[in-house]
């Protein structure tokens, strides 16, 4: 797929590292603020797919390896399994949240009711957003990304 | 009142492009209409206060799915034939 | 009349009378309150250590649910690699 006009252009390249530090900031507050993971994962991927439509799939192609991202997807995958299967090593049952009380991070619990928000919280949360943002991330983009430079080949061989 | 005058204001708005998503013969309009329905249901999310879900609606169905329509539109003619 | 014809009374009226009953039994934008709905507002600070009851929700309590999402789009990712493989050379 060819490349926009200059004026989608010049709007994408503005408007790409607001929506970039929005979308991390909605992954490292997960905890404290609404969104999470999967929220943030989307706002970042749909910049960079919008980046894809402004400037046309085979130019991104040649700059990222498909097999690089699909690597970062696995790895999304093992840490937010492996985090899960560390829970049931030190404290005895899948899921558990065995940083909240006696860890180094995150380890400051709040006191109940309207607290201020305080980052050092929420024990193993923190950790499973960031790997649930990351698999998120090189997720939906590869599936566009294969998709848009799959329909932009001029022939497509039987 | 002004709770429900919202309600109602965004869920017309909402079925509204709907309808032109369905009747309009240009498709890339349909596109932009549906992506203006996602983001009118996003909002309405956020008035319900489900702040989560709006995120993601917005983020997945205003942007996602539009840009795939639009990557797909590009390769086809613009205007649907009788 | 025919069958096609009453099929489709019945099904509009089930429709009906579905839609109504559903009107009239929730208000719009008030939910049913449960039960754990105040246990989990009332010990979501002290148990886990979050501010956001919903992340500990999607994450902590219900995280399997999570893993089952996070498989979803695992497998999503490998059938469109798998499909478009071609593409690659």
């Amino acid at each position: 797929m060819s490349q926009m006009s200059k004026i989608v252009r010049t709007l994408s390249n503005i408007a790409f590292p607001f929506i970039m530090i929005f979308g991390f900031y909605v992954i490292a507050h997960g905890h404290l603020t609404p969104g999470g993971g999967f929220q943030g994962g989307a706002v970042v991927a749909s910049g960079c797919i919008m980046l894809l439509v402004a400037y046309g799939s085979t130019w991104v192609f040649e700059k990222i390896k498909v097999s690089r991202l699909s690597v970062f997807e696995s790895l999304g995958a093992l840490g937010f399994i492996g985090v899960a299967f560390f829970g049931l090593l030190f404290g005895g049952w899948f899921f558990n949240n065995f940083l909240v009380r006696n860890g180094i991070l995150f380890n400051i619990v709040p006191k109940t009711g309207s607290t201020a928000a305080e980052f050092n919280t929420a024990g193993v949360l923190p950790l499973m957003n960031f790997a649930v943002g990351v698999k998120v991330i090189a997720g939906l983009f590869v599936i566009v990304l294969v998709m848009a430079y799959a329909s932009s080949l001029k022939e497509w061989k039987q | 009142m002004l709770f429900e005058i919202v309600n109602i204001l965004l869920l017309v708005l909402t079925v509204s492009s709907c309808i032109l998503a369905v009747v309009t013969k240009d498709l890339l309009v349909a596109a932009i209409a549906l992506a203006a329905m996602s983001l009118l249901l996003s909002l309405e999310f956020y008035v319900l206060q489900a702040p989560d879900v709006a995120i993601a609606e917005a983020g997945v169905g205003a942007c996602l799915s539009t840009a795939i329509m639009i990557i797909a539109i590009k390769r086809t003619k613009r205007m649907e034939e009788e | 009349m025919s069958l096609r014809t009453t099929v489709a009374v019945v099904m509009f009226s089930v429709l009906v009378v579905f839609f109504v009953s559903t009107a009239l039994m929730l208000s719009f934008g008030d939910p049913m309150k449960t039960e754990m709905d105040d246990y989990i507002i009332m010990h979501t600070q002290n148990e886990t250590g979050t501010n956001s009851g919903i992340t500990t929700v999607v994450f902590d309590y219900r995280g399997f649910d999570t893993l089952g999402e996070a498989t979803i789009l695992f497998s999503a990712v490998s059938g469109v690699l798998m499909i478009f493989r071609r593409v690659k050379n």
